[in-house]
């Protein structure tokens, strides 16, 4: 759906973006983090036509946003919430969008509705809460019926109740079949949202993967308790597996539970408990774009 | 068709235009009723006076090329070019729509302007009981000031696109048009050719033109090379540019 190949954008003395490339499949909600600076929303204005690349292109189904017979028809997108007129009604927003896209104003009406704005729609947009434009946000985004969303940090500014409406509505939307890439750094809400994600520091791509298998790389010891655990703890040593008492009968091994388990059950030693320590998507994130130690 | 469409919309969903607009009917009240008053009943009979009070709707045209800059500038100020990218992300179309947006924009405030300007001017005549004389000779500088008007607007969409910042293009062209035509004038006759004379010479829609004014044809030919040069200069700046942005 989305391609990203070889993508380089340099501004005068910095690059934001380098040599990116990756894609992003068609039906799934894709995750897009890096921290603050990575070239994000460098990469997003770039696949959207609003920033020129310095080389490489972004193409949506094969084409430049630009060369799209009807942009917003194929993708919505969701930038900064600050992009309105102040003295612009919410409704004249849509409209002006609407004419442009030759698209009816019952439908600025009927996404209105969809984000909850019918009763602001008369309002200037000036008055809105920062959740009331990220909304507003939305249904234009949701104007042309899209099958791809795009959208830059969507939940920036939002309250929980913002963000959980921002959850459901964009499960739904993918659930009819669309696309979803978004870039954000809240990543508990990620791994919760995405199907899988592209990592990027400094402008280069450092993963693309599901969710669950960054969590599974980023999963931590296991935690075994057990009445004979100084003798565990030799037993593991004996295996070649790192292990350490943690007190109270606890040992974190760095193994996973499976065989910790059978190493145990051989030696007929009882367990009390035997937990794998789950990997976070927040790990994952911090290993892949940790900053190197200064060398000495 | 439809980018045009949009264009307008933006113009008349602000209250831009209405500001401009009553700013531009109280500054004519001010400008005629100084000039009418302060003309004996012999001068006001001449026709000559009655042309150039009616000419005072040539002052839409200084509104014009603001509101052209304005309908440019604007949407980098408020950052809704974005939005405006995304929907009409050709950017040649998308600034082909703004420059006539603001053509049209710009000849229906000229038509109005023109309007109030006789409207005040008959009020004071009949006030002081002289009849204004309605005729080709006194009414050729309407035609001059919706001709103006639209040239400025033009004008007024290159320096925008050209500046991109709001403020900086207000101000340059109020400096340009308060000090740099005074100070052009010191070059003698080359003067006639900076752009605030040439637009005054086609609102003043003189046949024939003098040492200190073009013709309307040369002035209105010169119009158009500038409102040429501003926009080709600033449509190549907004088509090798990023949209503005605040993120990483």
């Amino acid at each position: 759906m989305i391609e990203v190949e070889h993508l380089t954008k340099r501004y005068r003395n910095a690059t934001a973006v380098d040599d990116l490339s990756f894609s992003v499949p068609r039906g799934r909600i894709t995750g897009f983090l890096g921290p603050n600076g990575a070239g994000k929303t460098t990469t997003l204005r770039v696949l959207l036509g609003l920033a020129l690349p310095t080389s490489g292109r972004a193409t949506v189904a094969g084409r430049r946003y630009r060369d799209l017979s009807a942009p917003l028809r194929s993708v919505g997108a969701v930038l900064e919430a600050s992009n309105y007129h102040p003295a612009r009604s919410g409704r004249s927003h849509l409209r002006v969008l609407a004419a442009a896209a030759g698209i009816s104003r019952a439908r600025v009406d009927r996404v209105l509705a969809e984000v909850e704005l019918s009763d602001a729609a008369k309002r200037r947009v000036g008055g809105y809460s920062l959740g009331m434009r990220q909304r507003l946000s939305v249904a234009g985004a949701l104007l042309g019926e899209p099958e791809l969303l795009v959208l830059d940090e969507p939940a920036n500014g939002l309250d929980p109740e913002g963000i959980r409406w921002l959850r459901n509505f964009l499960r739904s939307f993918a659930g009819r079949g669309g696309t979803v890439f978004v870039s954000s750094h809240v990543l508990a809400e990620m791994s919760r949202l995405a199907d899988e994600v592209v990592i990027i520091h400094r402008g280069r791509l450092v993963a693309h993967q599901s969710v669950s298998e960054l969590t599974l790389q980023a999963a931590g010891a296991t935690r075994v308790r057990s009445p004979r655990a100084d003798e565990l703890l030799g037993r593991l040593s004996d295996a070649g597996v790192e292990a350490e008492s943690t007190g109270a009968g606890t040992l974190a091994v760095n193994a996973p539970p499976e065989q910790v388990g059978d190493l145990a059950a051989e030696a007929g030693i009882p367990l009390h408990e035997l937990v794998a320590d789950p990997g976070s998507l927040e790990e994952a994130f911090l290993e892949l774009t940790a900053e190197p130690e200064p060398q000495q | 068709m439809n980018a045009l469409r949009a264009e307008l919309l933006k113009a008349v969903t602000t209250r831009l235009l209405l500001w401009f607009g009553l700013g531009l009917l109280a500054f004519l009240v001010l400008v005629l009723s100084i000039h009418i008053g302060s003309h004996d009943l012999e001068g006001l009979s001449e026709l000559s006076t009655q042309r150039s009070t009616l000419a005072f709707g040539g002052l839409a045209a200084i509104v014009a090329v603001l509101i052209g800059s304005l309908l440019v500038t604007g949407e980098y100020a408020h950052g809704t070019i974005n939005q405006s990218l995304l929907a009409v992300p050709v950017r040649e179309k998308l600034l082909g729509a703004k420059l006539t947006a603001a053509v049209i924009v710009v000849f229906a405030i000229a038509v109005l302007t023109d309007a109030a300007t006789l409207l005040i001017a008959e009020i004071w005549y009949q006030g002081r009981g002289v009849s204004l004389h309605l005729g080709r000779e006194t009414l050729a500088p309407f035609l001059g000031a919706v001709g103006a008007s639209m040239l400025a607007g033009g004008i007024g969409v290159g320096i925008g696109a050209l500046l991109r910042r709001q403020t900086g293009a207000i101000v340059a062209i109020l400096l340009w048009l308060l000090i740099g035509e005074g100070v052009i004038t010191a070059v003698g006759d080359a003067s006639r050719f900076a752009p605030g004379h040439a637009l005054g010479a086609v609102v003043a829609a003189h046949e024939v033109g003098s040492r200190d004014m073009l013709g309307v044809w040369p002035a209105a030919v010169v119009g158009l090379l500038y409102a040429a040069i501003f926009c080709g200069a600033g449509f190549l700046v907004v088509l090798g540019s990023d949209a503005p942005s605040s993120g990483d």
